[in-house]
């Protein structure tokens, strides 16, 4: 199987099922998508439809049913344990709802923390994630602990975190759902930036219309199924 | 920043539940060294014996007595250098019948041969050889009674009466110190001769048992055969041990104590590894979601292990730290000082031994990853997308 040039992620016939006491639920069903490289797509629907599943697949932090998920020509549903993470760290910057930001650690260090797990030295590594701040706005808040700052501060610095990596591709799910509005225009903003000018493919699930009207591409997910 | 500096700033994440598990680490280990050091008190008289003395007494029990011609059989051995007698007394001072200390009636031209490592001036040491009525006392005991050289006694003894059928008169005549370990600094040593000729006719002459120094100390269980075989076809036979088998011999009656003590520290141990075990639980569910977005991000199993055994070892090492910090000079300073001084009849010796208080920080390390490990392989174990939960 191949991915088409403009295609980044390509997920063909995936299904995922769970068992939850003692019943089999199939979350997503057959399910074909194709994303193209460096686009902005917001996934949209109802409580249950199998949005944060998808995403999950997507980003490699589960493993479909049945089907194949191949990212920038990879078959991600093939690796193992420790491939899955190794390609995890290289290739995808992960944007939470609840910013998941380690307390202990202040805004340059969290920026810094998936760097760990690569060979850079302890400077460059430094370098990077106060670069990483520079871009989200931060450069004044760098050795702010996560409880000295507001919460669209804390979603900046974990969009930092995302991209510090340089990666192919961006998942976020609900990053402005604890957020007012004016932060999350903000956020969005930002989002809509590494789109544009530095290239990322973004994936965003969100509940909100204003934010999803954002993404140049929206997709709507029932049942486990896409629709139209 | 660094993997183990990551580890490290977790312990200070909440501060009051670190304070209060490295101080419950810390009394742990101060209690384990405590326990440790009564055991080798209790053991140190056999533990430091001379290993050329050899102890000989009356085969049935220690409390019957030998016939005194039994010494001179006894120094007519060939590789006998010298040999000594003494008896139990038994004495207390009636002013303070509760203070006890070990009295011994000695032969005083020849036991301070044979236990060489007690220290007298000289000039004391003729006094109380010239005095019938004479005493030398251990310096702890001097100190803790406050008796002086020149200074009369009254001492009572429930196993020799005295002359009169009242009360024993002694006179201090020297003050004795010792740097061996073995030796009780708390004793009183009376003229044999003294106790002999104020016995009525019929108890005279018996000595409780007989020390030997013999002059190739690798031969010490022979020597002590040989002598036992001198007094094989005699009505009153003997049993001879090397000092260490003999000390030995008086710790079996408290081994089930020691057992008791070692079995307690082994419990203290256990202890302070479940409540070490119960914080890193506390923690490692509390982080739950911080795994699993470090999970997410491209951590791997191995790392989080890492982290959760990392920051247990270092609880370990802290309660360890403070544990030996506190404890050794509580023990050799404080505590080991008034045991020495007020029982030093049973601890002559009460100091942590070398080496322990290393051993006890290194254990209460090695704790600290037993009981991290269940934590760690759950916290491992947990899927990503679990631990995630609402957030991915």
């Amino acid at each position: 199987m191949t991915v088409t040039d403009d295609s980044i992620i390509r997920l063909r016939g995936v299904t995922k099922e769970f068992v939850r006491g003692g019943e089999r639920l199939r979350v997503l069903q057959s399910l074909d998508l194709d994303v193209k490289r460096a686009t902005f797509q917001a996934l949209m629907g109802p409580s249950g439809s199998g949005k944060s599943t998808l995403l999950n697949l997507m980003a490699g932090l589960d493993r479909p049913t049945s089907g194949s998920i191949e990212i920038d020509g990879k078959r991600i549903d093939q690796m193992s344990e420790g491939q899955l993470a190794a390609w995890r760290a290289n290739s995808v910057g992960f944007v939470f709802q609840s910013y998941n930001l380690l307390p202990v650690l202040t805004a340059v260090e969290n920026v810094e923390l998936p760097l760990l797990l690569t060979p850079v030295a302890a400077n460059e590594r430094r370098r990077r994630a106060q670069t990483a701040l520079r871009v989200v706005g931060l450069d004044d808040r760098m050795d702010h602990y996560p409880r000295q700052l507001s919460g669209g501060q804390e979603q900046r610095v974990s969009i930092a975190r995302a991209i510090v990596t340089d990666p192919l591709l961006i998942v976020a799910d609900e990053p402005t759902g604890d957020l007012d509005r004016t932060s999350a225009d903000e956020i969005l903003t930002l989002l809509e930036t590494l789109n544009e000018n530095m290239g990322k493919t973004i994936i965003m699930v969100t509940h909100d219309p204003a934010a999803a009207e954002r993404a140049g591409v929206t997709l709507h997910l029932d049942k486990g199924r896409l629709k139209e | 920043m660094t993997f183990a500096s990551l580890a490290a700033r977790n312990i200070l994440r909440n501060k009051l539940r670190t304070f209060l598990t490295v101080m419950g680490v810390g009394i742990a280990v101060m209690t384990f060294l405590l326990l440790r050091t009564v055991i080798s008190a209790w053991t140190a008289a056999a533990d430091f014996a001379a290993k050329d003395r050899v102890v000989t007494r009356h085969k049935v029990t220690f409390v019957m007595q030998l016939p005194k011609r039994y010494i001179d059989k006894i120094r007519q051995m060939p590789d006998i250098k010298s040999a000594t007698w003494a008896n139990w007394f038994g004495a207390k001072d009636p002013k303070n019948d509760r203070e006890f200390f070990a009295t011994f009636a000695i032969d005083p031209s020849s036991y301070f041969e044979v236990y060489d490592e007690i220290d007298i001036p000289a000039d004391q040491l003729a006094a109380f050889k010239a005095d019938k009525s004479g005493v030398i006392v251990g310096d702890v005991l001097a100190k803790k009674m406050g008796w002086q050289v020149g200074q009369d006694l009254t001492l009572e003894s429930g196993i020799y009466p005295a002359p009169d059928g009242t009360e024993w008169k002694f006179t201090i005549q020297g003050i004795y110190t010792t740097s061996a370990r073995s030796v009780d600094r708390s004793t009183l040593f009376l003229q044999w001769d003294y106790m002999n000729d104020s016995l009525p006719e019929v108890r005279r002459d018996q000595i409780g048992w007989v020390v030997s120094r013999v002059g190739d100390a690798s031969k010490t269980a022979d020597r002590g055969l040989a002598i036992d075989k001198v007094f094989d076809d005699e009505d009153t036979q003997t049993l001879s041990q090397d000092e260490r088998t003999f000390n030995t011999s008086f710790l079996a009656g408290f081994s089930s104590v020691l057992n008791a003590i070692d079995l307690v520290s082994v419990v203290i141990l256990v202890i302070m590894t479940l409540v070490m075990g119960n914080t890193i639980a506390m923690g490692v569910r509390e982080r739950t979601s911080e795994y699993g977005t470090m999970r997410a991000i491209g951590f791997m199993p191995k790392h989080i292990v890492f982290f959760v055994l990392g920051e247990s070892i270092v609880l370990g090492a802290l309660g360890g730290a403070v544990g030996v910090l506190l404890g050794y000079p509580f023990i050799e300073r404080g505590l080991g000082r008034w045991i020495e001084e007020n029982l030093g009849g049973f601890f002559p010796y009460f100091r942590v031994p070398p080496g322990w208080a290393v051993v006890a920080f290194f254990l209460a390390m090695l704790l600290g990853l037993l009981a991290a490990l269940l934590p760690a392989r759950q916290a491992a174990k947990i899927k990503v997308t679990d631990a995630l939960r609402r957030v991915v």
